[in-house]
């Protein structure tokens, strides 16, 4: 492999990593504040992918601006379930297996109804952008997955300005590194773990337009997303937002180099071997079981503390 | 064991052999193929509903992972068969490899605890599924075909099902009255605590793991010979492991007669309501789950529990002690508020 196409293939990891910082940390803000582990958000993405579907087909909207018209729509959809169904599982410390199944059975139903709805035929959204690439030296990249990198990083920049100079990003990160003294000081921990899960929502349903604009998908759309999401906020640390970027950049670039990992394999002697393409869905499953032996405490517990929470 | 005292204690060991007799005689009265059916795919539910049972209400070890032990127990079974082995010895073959596999999950992911225990089950299920997807020996994404010599008997493969519900039923029972159980409950309870007991947390898990495992196995071989055809994207996924532990939650979790009265509400929804509205059974068993979390979380067994509390009018002295531990992740002493 020459050094361009090594090139080629870091961009496209890196742009990759984008899209997944944007998808996991939604999940992380609900798994830091509440302690859920929110397995509905795979139904929160595909629901992202087809409103920013819908919006493209009925009215012509662009499907970046319909992922950001997707952020308040799914921000008030995510606290009307959280005072539907979360707020009436009971506090912990630790994720319980009640809200994992509560989660899980809300994933079921949205699945259900986007059966019902758009059927189970694969769609995708397809836009001018789509098929268009920019050149730059020998390497080119499509302009979606650059527009949708660019998305992606603006808002999670939105999203640390929130988190950093705003009560409710102070509040949450009271919530989240201890959440005792926090209410002991004053946070409403019902309001904002309401406001979380909007939050959470809205970045999943923005995330899942993204996606959309990158991958086809039918109801069933966000379970790998789901498990590489897990991948991201355990390599993260389950709890920071900037460890949500560093766990993406890695899944990112373990999936887009896992063609060019060779495994010694023992057979009549010691030797190389490629893995073979099919078996590289294999990587963000094995990373995460890995990755919880190894590092429970995510990446983050190998740098310093100042890591956590911020 | 204790010793039944009272009518209600001698009914409580009169009546699963009853049912059980009922089960073995039912196939004289020639009864509908579509009942035999029915209650062969409860019963093979429900076996794998009481293994997971076992690790996830006995010892408050919550996997979605035990797709793993139902496709290998299915695949192993396949293959023994093709080989020319008789398929009771496939059953086995099928129960071996799903604790061999069981002790290669379980020694790693059991220095896990609590979500993370169950955060890695889930990518070992969908590891394995992409695996077998590709492997050739048993045609990839493609599936396996299980050819028979002798004629299809219904009542054959409806009592080994039962055969093995009866198996499952009976371990439970014993590990539940036994000193083995009571140190899986101490290790729900609290792990660290049971530790300094004397209680070996990790191999107590791990065997407890195996046990769960074979059952499943055995399930999933005894379900793969009926359906004679089979694929990963089937018996792997991840939903049939969410099946398998919907049972156990829905009937009441931690108890022997939960899992059962779950895996006959499943085997019934399955079957039958499934079959009517089609397009509906995820909002089913997604209503279900979302309801009985919140509003019943001890399951159909704190139902009833409630029921004959509320007939003989005694007070109620505590809510749901079971689903405290499992579900909420602490004992019922502490309450519910915070």
């Amino acid at each position: 492999m020459d050094s361009v196409e090594y090139l080629d293939l870091l961009l496209k990891a890196l742009l990759l990593a984008g899209v997944y910082a944007a998808m996991a940390v939604g999940m992380t803000v609900i798994y830091g504040v509440m302690k859920i582990v929110n397995l509905a958000h795979a139904g929160f993405l595909m629901m992202g992918a087809y409103f920013a579907l819908e919006l493209f087909q009925r009215f012509h909207v662009d499907p970046i601006l319909g992922a950001i018209i997707a952020l308040p729509v799914f921000f008030l959809f995510g606290m009307a379930v959280h005072w539907l169904l979360v707020r009436w599982l009971p506090k912990s410390d630790t994720p319980t297996l009640a809200s994992l199944l509560l989660m899980f059975g809300f994933w079921l139903v949205l699945q259900n109804i986007a059966y019902l709805v758009w059927g189970n035929e694969d769609q995708s959204i397809l836009t001018p952008l789509t098929l268009s690439s920019v050149q730059i030296g020998q390497i080119s990249i499509p302009k979606v997955n650059l527009v949708v990198f660019a998305a992606a990083v603006f808002c999670m920049v939105v999203l640390q300005i929130v988190f950093h100079r705003s009560w409710f990003g102070r509040s949450m990160r009271a919530l989240i590194q201890n959440p005792y003294a926090a209410q002991i000081v004053g946070v409403d921990d019902q309001k904002t773990a309401r406001l979380t899960f909007g939050l959470g929502t809205a970045f999943a349903g923005f995330a899942g337009g993204l996606l959309g604009m990158l991958f086809s998908f039918s109801p069933d759309f966000g379970r790998p997303f789901l498990l590489r999401s897990f991948v991201i906020i355990v390599l993260g640390g389950l709890e920071s937002v900037s460890g949500v970027a560093l766990g993406a950049i890695l899944l990112a670039i373990l999936e887009t180099f896992g063609i060019n990992i060779a495994l010694p394999v023992y057979w009549h002697g010691w030797s190389f071997h490629y893995l073979p393409p099919s078996y590289q869905q294999v990587i963000p499953f094995a990373l995460l079981v890995v990755v919880l032996l190894i590092l429970p405490k995510g990446l983050s517990s190998l740098f310093s503390r100042k890591w956590k929470a911020a | 064991m204790k010793r039944p005292s009272g009518v209600g204690g001698w009914l409580k060991i009169i009546l699963p052999w009853l049912l059980l007799v009922i089960l073995l005689l039912l196939p004289a009265t020639h009864p509908s193929d579509n009942l035999i059916r029915l209650l062969f795919v409860t019963a093979v539910w429900t076996t794998t509903g009481l293994g997971w049972n076992l690790l996830g209400g006995m010892a408050g070890q919550v996997s979605f992972g035990f797709a793993v032990f139902f496709g290998l127990g299915a695949y192993t079974t396949a293959l023994l068969m093709h080989a020319g082995h008789s398929p009771y010895f496939g059953f086995v073959g099928g129960a071996a490899i799903a604790i061999l596999a069981s002790f290669l999950i379980g020694l790693p992911t059991f220095r896990l605890r609590g979500p993370y225990f169950v955060i890695a089950t889930i990518g070992v299920t969908e590891a394995v599924r992409v695996v077998m997807n590709n492997l050739d020996v048993t045609g990839g994404s493609s599936g396996y075909r299980i050819t028979e010599d002798q004629a299809f008997s219904q009542n054959e493969h409806y009592y080994s099902a039962i055969a093995a519900v009866a198996v499952a039923v009976l371990v439970s029972t014993v590990i539940a009255n036994s000193k083995f159980g009571l140190a899986l409950r101490a290790i729900k309870q609290d792990e660290d605590a049971a530790a300094d007991l004397g209680v070996n947390a990790f191999t107590s898990k791990l065997w407890v793991h195996a046990i769960a495992a074979g059952l499943t196995g055995i399930a999933g071989g005894i379900y793969a010979r009926r359906a004679a055809f089979f694929y990963p994207g089937d018996v792997f996924a991840f939903s049939t492991g969410i099946s398998i532990l919907l049972m156990p939650v829905i009937g009441g979790i931690g108890t022997v007669w939960g899992p059962v009265l779950g895996g006959v509400i499943y085997g019934m929804v399955e079957e039958q309501i499934s079959v009517k509205f089609p397009n509906l059974h995820l909002l089913i068993y997604g209503s279900l789950l979302i309801a009985i979390i919140l509003l019943e979380p001890d399951g159909l067994m704190g139902l009833l529990r409630r029921l004959f509390r509320l007939l003989r009018r005694k007070r109620e002295d505590s809510g749901s002690p079971n689903a405290d531990q499992v579900l909420w992740g602490r004992g019922g002493v502490e309450g519910r508020e915070l």
